[in-house]
Formats: C-alpha cells, sequence, structure tokens
C-alpha cells in the first residue's frame, strides 16, 4: 500500500517536471525540472528493488550529465525569457512524432500485457550487474567504449579547428 | 502485511535524533572553532567577550541572522531564489545517514544495536548521488539572483564540482576494491585490527597506512576540499574576486542556511574520510569489547577523528591561499584524476598479489 502511494507521487512528479522542461520558456528552470524528473525516476527503481541503478541514475544523469547541461546554459547566458515560434514546420513534426511514439507505446504496452513484473527475485547488486557486463555482455560493453572514445576524439577536433584551442592554456 | 516492529522505529527515531543533534550542533561551535581558530594563526585575539572564550558568539551571531531584513532582489527568480539555500543543506543532513559512527552491540534484549541511520548495501553510492546534488544549490542561488557576480560563482562551483567529484570517486573506488563491498560498516571492520608494515612496524589496519593507499588518501584529502568549496578551492565564493559568489544577494536565515550547509559538508566529508581511509569507529592497537563500554569507546574514537579533521579543514583555509581558476582546473584533470586511475591500478595489483 505504501509503495502504491509512492510510485504514484513520483509518477506524478516525473511526468509533471518532464512535462514543464518542454514547456517552460526559461532554460535553466528547464534543465532543473528535468534533474527533478530524473530523481523522481530513480525512486521508481528502488520501487523495483534495484537501489544500484537508482543510485547510478542519481549520479551520472542527475548529478553529473545535468550540471554540465546548467554549467554550458548558464555560461552562454541564454536570459531571452520568450523565444518566439520561428519554425512552424519542426514544432510540427516534433510534436507529431512524440505523439506517434507515445501512443505506440501505449498501444504496445496494452498489447502484451506488460503491467507487472515477471516474479522471482531479482538481484541487482554490483556485483551481478559487474559480471553481466564483463561476461555475457562484454562486447557491446567495449562497443560503447569506443563509440565514447569517438565522440571524445570528434569533440576535440571540432574544438580544434575553431582555432581557440590553438594557445596553451585552454587546452 | 506484517506488523510493525515498534522497538526497532524507536531505535531509528532515537539515531537520528542524535546524529541530527549532533550535525545541527556543528555550525555553531565550527564557526566559534574558525573564528578562535584563525585568531590563532594570525596572531591576534579572535572574538572573545561573549561568555568564555567567546563560546556563545555563535549564539550571538544566530540572533543576529534571525533579526536582520530578509531582501529579495526585485529580479530575482522567487521561487528558485527561495528553494536553493534548502536545497543545498538537505544534501549535507542526508549523506550523513549511511556512514556508521560506532561499534555494533547487543542490547540486553538480544537485538543488534548498529550505530548507522540506515544500513544500505549500497552506501558508498548513496553518499555520491545525494552530495552531487548539493552543486544545485549554489548553481540555483547563483542563477537566480540575477547578479553578475552570483551566477559567476554559480558557474564556477558547477565546473569544479564536476571535476573534482570524478577524483573523489575514483579514489574512493580504491577503498571499494579493498574492501569488496559498497556498503561503509563492511568497509570499517575491514580496517580494524593490525598489520605490519615492511616487516617492520606495527599499524592499525587503517586504509591510510596501507602503501596501496596513500595516493587515493591525497587525491581525496584534497578533492574533499574542493568538493565543500574551501579555501584554497573556494572559487563559487571568491570574496576577493566576486564580492561573495553566489550568496551575494543573500541575507537573513537564507545566507545562515548556506552557511549551515557549508560546516555540514564539512562534517559529513570528515566523517566519510574518517569511514575510509582513518578506520571509522577502531581505537588503534585496542579490541573494543563487545559490549555498551566498547560502543561508547568507539563513538568517542570516530568523534575525535570528525573533529580533528574538521580542525584540519580549518587549519589549511587560513594557511594557503586560493589558487588561481585555471590552475584549479589543471589540478582536477591533469594530476588528480590520472593519478585516482593510477591509484586504482595499483590497488589492484595488491589484490592479485594477495598482499592486501
Amino acid at each position: 500500500m505504501i509503495s502504491f502511494i509512492i510510485f504514484f507521487f513520483f509518477a506524478a512528479v516525473a511526468v509533471i517536471f518532464a512535462a514543464m522542461v518542454v514547456l517552460h520558456r526559461n532554460p535553466v528552470v528547464g534543465a532543473l525540472s528535468l534533474v527533478a524528473s530524473f530523481f523522481a525516476l530513480a525512486v521508481m527503481y528502488v520501487l523495483l528493488e534495484a537501489p544500484f541503478l537508482a543510485a547510478l541514475q542519481v549520479i551520472v544523469y542527475a548529478g553529473a550529465i545535468m550540471v554540465l547541461f546548467l554549467f554550458v546554459i548558464m555560461l552562454l547566458n541564454l536570459q531571452h525569457q520568450a523565444e518566439p515560434h520561428t519554425r512552424p514546420v519542426q514544432q510540427f513534426l516534433g510534436y507529431t512524432t512524440s505523439a506517434a511514439f507515445g501512443l505506440a507505446l501505449i498501444y504496445y504496452l496494452a498489447k502484451y500485457g506488460v503491467t507487472k513484473l515477471p516474479d522471482g527475485p531479482f538481484v541487482s547488486d554490483a556485483r551481478t550487474i559487474g559480471i553481466g557486463m564483463f561476461q555475457a555482455y562484454i562486447f557491446p560493453f567495449e562497443m560503447v567504449s569506443i563509440l565514447l572514445l569517438a565522440a571524445i576524439v570528434g569533440a576535440l577536433l571540432l574544438s580544434n579547428r575553431s582555432g581557440l584551442a590553438k594557445d596553451e592554456e585552454t587546452s | 502485511m506484517h506488523g510493525i516492529d515498534w522497538v526497532d522505529v524507536g531505535l531509528s527515531g532515537l539515531k537520528i535524533a542524535v546524529v541530527l543533534g549532533a550535525m545541527l550542533n556543528v555550525t555553531p561551535i565550527m564557526v566559534w572553532v574558525e573564528r578562535r581558530g584563525s585568531a590563532l594563526i594570525q596572531d591576534r585575539p579572535g572574538p572573545n567577550r561573549v561568555g568564555p572564550f567567546g563560546l556563545f558568539q555563535s549564539f550571538a551571531d544566530a540572533l543576529k541572522f534571525i533579526l536582520k531584513e530578509d531582501m529579495l532582489p526585485a529580479k530575482a527568480n522567487k521561487v528558485l531564489y527561495t528553494i536553493a539555500p534548502m536545497f543545498g543543506l538537505i544534501p549535507a543532513l542526508t549523506t550523513i545517514a549511511v556512514v556508521p559512527w560506532g561499534r555494533p552491540f547487543l542490547l540486553p534484549s538480544g537485538r543488534l544495536f548498529e550505530p548507522i541511520i540506515a544500513n544500505v548495501n549500497i552506501g558508498i553510492l548513496l553518499i555520491f548521488a545525494l552530495a552531487s546534488m548539493g552543486v544545485y544549490g549554489i548553481v540555483m542561488a547563483g542563477w537566480a539572483s540575477a547578479n553578475k557576480y552570483s551566477l559567476f560563482g554559480g558557474i564556477r562551483a558547477s565546473a569544479q564540482m564536476i571535476s573534482y567529484e570524478l577524483s573523489l570517486t575514483l579514489a574512493a573506488v580504491s577503498v571499494l576494491m579493498a574492501a569488496g563491498s559498497l556498503s561503509l560498516p563492511d568497509v570499517v571492520w575491514r580496517q580494524t585490527g593490525s598489520f605490519v608494515l615492511f616487516n617492520a612496524v606495527k599499524l592499525p589496519a587503517w586504509n591510510i597506512f596501507s602503501p596501496a593507499m596513500w595516493i587515493a588518501f591525497v587525491v581525496f584529502f584534497v578533492s574533499a576540499f574542493a568538493e565543500t568549496n574551501r579555501l584554497p578551492f573556494d572559487f563559487a565564493e571568491a570574496e576577493a574576486e566576486l564580492v561573495a559568489g553566489y550568496h551575494t544577494e543573500y541575507s537573513s536565515m537564507k545566507f545562515a542556511l548556506f552557511f549551515m550547509s557549508e560546516y555540514m559538508a564539512m562534517a559529513t566529508m570528515s566523517a566519510l574520510i574518517t569511514t575510509l581511509f582513518l578506520g571509522g569507529w577502531d581505537i588503534p592497537w585496542y579490541n573494543e569489547p563487545p559490549n555498551a563500554l566498547g560502543f561508547a569507546l568507539s563513538v568517542i574514537a570516530f568523534t575525535v577523528k570528525v573533529s580533528a579533521l574538521l580542525f584540519v579543514f580549518v587549519w589549511v583555509r587560513w594557511t594557503i591561499p586560493r589558487l588561481k581558476y585555471d590552475l584549479l582546473m589543471k589540478l582536477g584533470w591533469k594530476v588528480f584524476l590520472p593519478l585516482a586511475v593510477i591509484n586504482i591500478v595499483i590497488v589492484a595489483l595488491f589484490i592479485a598479489r594477495r598482499w592486501i
């Protein structure tokens, strides 16, 4: 019963703040709302008896990535409180695609009856995840690391091309 | 639904009350220590008028905070401006919940009393998760104040926290690898007893004495200063450059909350360093009896260690000047991050050779 209440409370928090991210005109408020939404999602992981994932969700997404986003937003000083609607085609495509995706999600969830977890004890501690990552899923794991490396090299290349990183101090 | 264990609930409430009381009292005591300590280091008397040794100065300060006018800048974002100080305080207060502060012992009723509020098996991750939320208080305050200096403070805080969180976490990974567990009570249990270093000295089995952990300790310790925004890394505040950084516009109790969260974060960080490297509640060369006496002694040992570290925080603040900002970034990314990774390799080697 208690977990039921907790679920619906944090589900509401997650949805409301996710909507805020899209609807709020101010980028900083949007980023902070996304943090709140991530945090509510972490609570969902706890309810699914995966506290390890919950902690990672908060550390990686809410803690690290969103701080970086906020840093960039604040550095660029995006102060225009209300941006005019300039690109109607893109806006239309965005709304319809997300609506279609949402409908498809609901349809398939209803069709295959994914409303509860299969029975059985779930172990999702650090040990299980580590073993899984380095044995069964070692190939995709290494692939992802190469992908990330490529992204880093690409970022370095782009920043070098603009000539900003030429002097020693900014590197 | 099974029945609620009321004794357990009562004990938890008691533990929360004790820890919360201790944490809330850290601020006035530390403010006094800081002011008297800085005076000691700078060879001047410091506050010595209110009460013996100026001990009641903190109460006078608190009264002053409450009586000051609470200002709200005209262009500030009201909601964020108001909740920012609270956001700073919550992580500082909650992270201490997973730190063990004494030796567990059996109550007369046969129940095991564990002096830790929440014994979760992901303890250390929970600390990093909540601690990473601490930066939002500063960033929000800096942005919502609608002040250039505040904004700079917030930007600097976010960049600095991200950089040093990495080396902090990686340094902690060394300890966790050696302990083989993410749970802080396990980390402490592993450090009880003693070992012989280089076939010469018999030392307590604390992580700080193990050769595999020396680099990790230095990296963690220095990064802890950056994470708590203390000098020499207090760039979010930097009064010489940014007036008062992120809390320039704050006054009254809102300012006091930032003040409190700084000192509480310091206390939490000291407790964490104690737990990870200084053996937690372990008393060196002494086997605590598994009863109430051993519990009391271990709590005293833990308190002494944390207090000593808190004093080091004050000592360093008044001894070392602030770095340059680019030096801070360089130190974080080019020195501490590689060092922390190297230390992980060293610990792995020690584990493989069974030296640990």
